[in-house]
């Protein structure tokens, strides 16, 4: 295995069910897979298949009935500093301004007021947010409080990015330019990011290797590595088109 | 197609304004109105006062003080009491609210106690405090306390049982102590709650002070209109409500901007 495929995150016969009034429900299903340093992995499935569910494992909010993470080597337990999440309901608090949202992370682990500013300023430059510092969530667009979203991630400084469907209730229109601008912070700050979706073409954009998932409960379907589609990829290219309606062949109907 | 958008845009710039016209109107016809039926009622010789005799009590409770106090030195009593009270009720309170809201163990040892309590009208306790205590201040600020306390720690408590999990989750990822989860997120978020409380706090001690007075003060707005109902003054009467109204108003008022100030994120809702 040369350099480049050192592998950060291993998920190992990952099992999560939950007691529901009738019975026991299984979402994840023996799920194993690798995620390489620096990769841009995308986790794709039709809707509910227990996607947010993997998710919420890898950050430490639910803990799974069986199976092991491990990071750089080590297992893991609950959350861990080295994993950063960009939520899908956004999750900003809406009575701080998006500099104090920016710098939770740092307030949390007690770093000094000076020094989170400095490190948030360069993050919320880096996210398109400059003017914005001291504009609260509800004066924000839908598009730009995804921004601070993943601004509030970076500023943490995780060897692990977790993305959940961040861009589903996006119109079409500020999803297109979102992803485009996920892709360039992804290449100016280089970290592993782990991107879910239910969106076939968005998978095909963004990812190194797409990890397909079955329906509930989710187990792992195909593995698609995309290395040689090249970068920036267009979505009306002819290779594109194969490859998305290749992955679209194989992916189940969400019920 | 410009010109035409134009067009639009003032006739919607019209009815905007039209709007916020009417808007102005209205509470000053509410007022008037207010005015004219009390005229109709105090009309016809009902024994209700007029608005002339109360304005005359007014200006006399200014020259002729009433146990040494102005209409304000009696205002200023009243709310001296509840001053004392909310000071209470805006520390013990919300530091008890936010206990049995955020602690599901605590809610269940001190929950039921705090409901026994609260079902109890603060008048009730009067003989009981009159006893302990006798009839000074204190005794006084304790009943209103006993009548204002459970609005704000019934807020606090919801505020804080709660509070969103997906804030809370944003706690976990970046590995929050309990205690950063309580101070940075739960107090945070819950704020427009304990807010709510602070505001019902100090309408219901407004009101609980003024029964308290009825009952047996010499001075506070209280004491001013069971002077009225015992030697038949129903102009004093009147002008005690109409005090006890503006005052309540200016209350409001004051805890409004308050919340503005302090949370400056819920200034997109419309309160009134």
């Amino acid at each position: 295995m040369d350099e480049k495929k050192k592998i950060i995150l291993k998920l190992e016969n990952i099992c999560q069910s939950y007691v529901v009034k009738d019975g026991v429900k299984d979402a994840v299903d023996n799920v194993s897979f690798e995620i390489y340093d620096n990769e841009f992995l995308v986790l794709l499935g039709p809707g509910h298949c227990g996607k947010t569910v993997l998710m919420n494992l890898i950050a430490g909010l639910e803990t799974p009935v069986g199976g092991k993470i491990y990071l750089d080597g080590e297992e893991i337990h609950g959350s861990d500093r080295r994993i950063g999440m960009v939520f899908q309901s956004l999750n900003l608090m809406p009575w701080r301004t998006v500099m104090a949202n920016v710098e939770f992370g740092l307030e949390i682990s007690g770093v000094k007021k000076d020094e989170r500013r400095k490190v948030a300023q360069k993050y919320i430059d880096l996210v398109g947010l400059t003017g914005f510092e001291n504009s609260y969530p509800h004066e924000l667009s839908g598009g730009m409080k995804q921004r601070v979203g993943i601004a509030r991630a970076y500023t943490n400084n995780p060897e692990i990015l977790l993305m959940d469907e961040p861009f589903g209730q996006l119109d079409a229109q500020t999803r297109y330019a979102m992803e485009e601008e996920v892709l360039r912070i992804w290449e100016q700050e280089k970290r592993t990011i782990i991107f879910v979706t239910n969106n076939i073409e968005e998978a095909v954009f963004l990812a190194d290797r797409i990890v397909l998932l079955s329906k509930c409960p989710a187990t792992v379907k195909q593995i698609y590595d995309l290395k040689d589609l090249p970068r920036p990829r267009n979505m009306t290219d002819t290779e594109f088109l194969r490859i998305r309606s290749e992955v679209s062949e194989n992916t189940d109907l969400a019920l | 197609m410009t010109k035409k958008n134009n067009s639009m845009l003032s006739a919607a710039e019209i009815r905007e304004k039209q709007l916020q016209m009417l808007y102005k109107i209205l509470p000053i016809v509410s007022v008037i109105l207010l005015i004219g039926l009390w005229l109709l009622a105090s009309s016809g010789g009902s024994g209700f006062p007029s608005p002339a005799e109360v304005w005359d009590k007014t200006i006399q409770l200014f020259v002729k003080p009433v146990k040494k106090l102005s209409l304000i030195g009696h205002v200023g009593v009243s709310l001296r009491r509840i001053g004392l009270a909310l000071l209470f009720d805006w520390t013990a309170g919300i530091a008890f609210g936010v206990l049995i809201g955020w602690y599901p163990k605590a809610k269940a040892l001190l929950g039921p106690m705090f409901n026994a309590f609260r079902a109890v009208p603060p008048l009730a306790w009067i003989p009981l405090i009159t006893l302990w205590f006798g009839i000074g201040e204190f005794p006084k600020v304790l009943i209103v306390i006993f009548g204002s306390l459970a609005s704000i720690v019934v807020n606090v408590q919801a505020g804080m049982s709660n509070v969103e999990k997906m804030y809370l989750d944003v706690g976990t990822v970046f590995n929050a102590t309990p205690s950063q989860r309580l101070l940075k997120i739960a107090i945070p978020s819950a704020l427009d709650a304990i807010f709510a409380g602070v505001r019902t706090s100090t309408s219901a001690a407004w009101m609980v002070v003024l029964a308290a007075e009825m009952l047996g003060a010499n001075a506070g707005i209280g004491f001013l209109i069971s002077r009225g109902m015992d030697s038949l003054d129903m102009p004093l009467v009147l002008t005690g409500m109409v005090a006890i109204g503006i005052v309540g108003a200016i209350l409001a008022i004051v805890t409004q901007f308050a919340e503005r100030m302090i949370c400056p994120w819920t200034r997109r809702k419309k309160s009134f």
